[in-house]
């Protein structure tokens, strides 16, 4: 791999590559605005000059204030070159940590702070504000300019999910360049020049397509900023959990953002994984957070009591007493496409050992529509990985329902909070003598039940995933259960050994050993 | 190391102390003098170190770090705007506030937010002084000069907003020294609207 060198240090880089890149490939940031690994080159921000060295320099001429003279003299210096847009070449030497790079970022950034407010304490952008960042890094400087800042238009909603500040905004244009290049919706557009430039969306139109909160995210400056999370929190109140997101089959990667101090969710972010969802993610994966805490199921549910709320441990016992009753045989069960596989893992060997039926189920969420971005047709994040730990082909939910019909099943066991069917539809179940529901969300399934148990959300729970294009991913816990509530494939052991059967699985490891898998999907953390 | 033993012995006693009679009336004699002195002799002259509190107070350093106060700005509304520093810094984490937007129509409108819920729990307030230094619009103060009131209830001691912004500082008044330039003001560095852009 041919190399160049930037501070000295050999950088490899591929055909292709500018500077920037085969830098921030190596884990070296130079400093940039505009410039964003999934977007065009744009070169407007001038954060990313550097010196690349020459025989021949091109020099420029400037004015030189001379402190021994008082005056400005003539004099020349090197001309820097925008990291962002210079090709890397074999024997390459750029300097970054120089006196007059840095002076020149210094200026930079600056200029970029000539008009801006500076109102951090309101700002929603303000602890992972470049701005901020680069600041600290290169200017520390108080301000110069005693003149009045040019004034624009402040808090203007871009739709629905989206609030644009004119005066915070350093005009990179990376949001211009998402819309046109990631989401082919020229709905963005920069309008007049110099000072008074700012973003305007397109006459008539609204920021209304299906990934407008990556704005939020890839704006390095907060003048793009979420209706949602507006005034909610502060970034450095918020912890980091690695997850994937549970909205559709692609299995973007994401990072889930609560307070420590709450356990309260605000926000999910989108998770660099090249392999599957590169930078972004659609807006409902990003509103998927509101789930993981409403309308949740904390306590067990016995129907015969009334709807009497009960506790985790109590439902599980009734629903041992009532699965014990019934021949195994005549039980059925129903995996989750909603679930991770070590739940539906532990699920199938309950069906196996416990109960050895040969009746199994898949419930899977359906009526949603896909598109070629992101958003895949099927919006259950693992009905591959609950086929793969079945071992076997599952039937639709439907024919479950004509079994119930038909009298050939006399209970079921279902895992997850609905299927594709209404709770209407789900009349045929009510005539079974026990239907018993583990799930994390009230759904179709936990109002027909005659058992539910609390079980732990993806959230609270390390799990994996396989999306659609039958990548594992793991996902850790970013919160704990509510009380007294285990994750799924915990409380289907305890399940089991209430009804006197021991699965032969105590841990996690013990569960993905067992799985029948494929090289498991790290996915790439990153920040960006 | 093995363990030495050191031989003391008892102080030896002469036969007044012995026969403890002068003893006694030497000790009721320190107590009467000072029993008179305390009772009838003004405080000031007094050499007790305790007040008849609470008829009698003693005044507060100016420095005193009491309850907490928000100020208020000329039109009475607080000027928090709700940077959340304060409950960042707090180290016994007692304060939580929410942040309310002003309407569009107004003129601090996407310039300043303001909160629709401050709350303090002064029994967990570890009165540091933290969140005083970390607020960066002297919107929270500690220079009431109040120490906290006692209660059996606990609601008493969550101050919400109202009541914060119902405490006045040392001199009465609910501003503080340092003026506010409001948007809109003449004296405020540079907004003016009407220009546009």
């Amino acid at each position: 791999m041919p190399t160049f060198k930037l501070d000295g240090k050999e950088i490899p880089f591929e055909t292709g590559d500018t500077i920037i890149r085969a830098a921030s490939r190596q884990g070296i940031e130079i400093p940039h605005y505009c410039w964003h690994e999934g977007l065009s080159v744009a070169g407007n921000c001038r954060m990313c000059l550097v010196e690349v060295k020459s025989d021949r320099p091109m020099m420029l001429p400037i004015l030189k204030f001379d402190e021994n003279k008082k005056q400005f003299l003539p004099d020349s210096k090197i001309k820097l070159v925008p990291a962002c847009h210079t090709p890397a070449a074999e024997g390459m030497e750029v300097f970054l940590d120089k006196e007059n790079v840095r002076k020149t970022q210094e200026m930079v950034q600056e200029m970029l702070l000539l008009n801006h407010p500076v109102d951090c304490p309101i700002c929603d952008q303000a602890g992972e504000c470049k701005l901020q960042d680069y600041w600290e890094l290169h200017g520390s400087k108080y301000k110069r300019k005693r003149t009045e800042p040019v004034h624009k238009p402040k808090a203007v909603r871009f739709g629905t999910t989206i609030v644009y500040d004119a005066e915070r905004c350093i005009l990179c244009t990376r949001c211009v360049r998402f819309c046109e290049e990631v989401v082919g919706d020229h709905v963005l557009d920069k309008r007049e020049r110099g000072n008074k430039s700012e973003i305007v969306l397109s006459p008539g139109r609204y920021l209304d397509n299906k990934y407008t909160l990556n704005l939020a995210q890839i704006c390095p400056v907060g003048a793009l900023t979420s209706v949602d999370f507006r005034f909610k929190s502060r970034a450095w109140l918020l912890r980091s959990a690695v997850s994937i997101c549970a909205g559709c089959a692609t299995g973007c990667s994401s990072y889930i953002d609560y307070d420590p101090r709450t356990y309260e969710v605000y926000r999910i972010r989108a998770r660099k994984n090249m392999g599957v969802n590169k930078f972004w993610m659609c807006d409902d994966g990003f509103m998927s957070y509101k789930l993981i805490q409403k309308y949740r199921v904390k306590n067990g549910v016995i129907r015969a009591a009334e709807q009497k709320a009960v506790s985790p441990g109590d439902a599980l016992q009734a629903a041992a007493k009532a699965l014990s009753e019934i021949e195994g045989k005549r039980i059925a069960v129903v995996l989750s496409a909603q679930h991770a596989s070590e739940d539906n893992a532990v699920l199938a060997q309950f069906a196996r050992e416990v109960l050895g039926t040969e009746k199994y189920y898949l419930a899977a969420y359906g009526g949603w529509k896909g598109d070629k971005i992101l958003r895949h047709s099927d919006n259950n994040p693992n009905r591959a990985g609950a086929i793969r730990v079945a071992g076997r082909g599952l039937a639709p939910t439907n024919e479950l329902l004509k079994a119930a019909e038909d009298g050939t099943i006399s209970a079921v066991v279902t895992l997850g909070p609905a299927g594709e069917e209404k709770l209407d539809q789900l009349d045929p179940l009510q005539k079974l003598s026990a239907v018993v529901s583990l799930s994390s969300n009230i759904g179709a399934f936990t109002e027909v039940a005659s058992v539910v148990i609390p079980v732990a959300h993806y959230a609270e729970m390390d799990g994996t995933f396989v999306n659609a294009m039958k990548m594992e991913q793991r996902f850790s816990r970013a919160l704990p259960p509510p009380d007294r509530v285990k994750p799924a494939w915990q409380t289907i052991i305890d399940l089991a050994r209430a009804m006197g059967k021991e699965l032969e699985c105590g841990s996690l490891e013990d569960i993905r050993k067992r799985m029948p898998s494929a090289q498991a999907v790290e996915a790439e953390g990153s920040n960006n | 190391m093995a363990i030495t033993t050191k031989r003391v012995n008892k102080p030896e006693m002469d036969l007044s102390e012995l026969s403890y009679v002068p003893e006694i009336v030497r000790g009721l004699g320190l107590t009467m003098s000072r029993f008179i002195k305390n009772t009838f002799l003004p405080i000031e002259k007094g050499e007790i170190a305790t007040i008849g509190y609470p008829e009698n107070r003693l005044t507060y350093k100016e420095r005193f770090r009491g309850v907490h106060r928000l100020t208020h700005r000329a039109d009475g509304s607080p000027r928090c705007v709700v940077c959340l520093c304060c409950s960042t810094v707090c180290p016994a984490q007692c304060i939580k506030i929410e942040a309310g937007e002003y309407e569009p129509d107004d003129p601090r409108f996407g310039y300043e937010r303001y909160p629709k819920s401050f709350v303090i729990d002064e029994l967990r307030c570890i009165f540091c002084g933290f969140c005083v230094e970390a607020c960066p619009c002297d919107a929270i103060r500690m220079d009431s000069g109040l120490h906290m009131p006692a209660s059996t209830l606990r609601e008493h001691f969550i101050f919400d907003k109202e009541s914060l912004m119902a405490i006045p500082g040392p001199d009465g008044s609910y501003q503080t020294g340092n003026t506010r330039h409001e948007p809109g003001d003449p004296t405020h560095p540079g907004i003016d609207r009407k220009l546009g852009h």
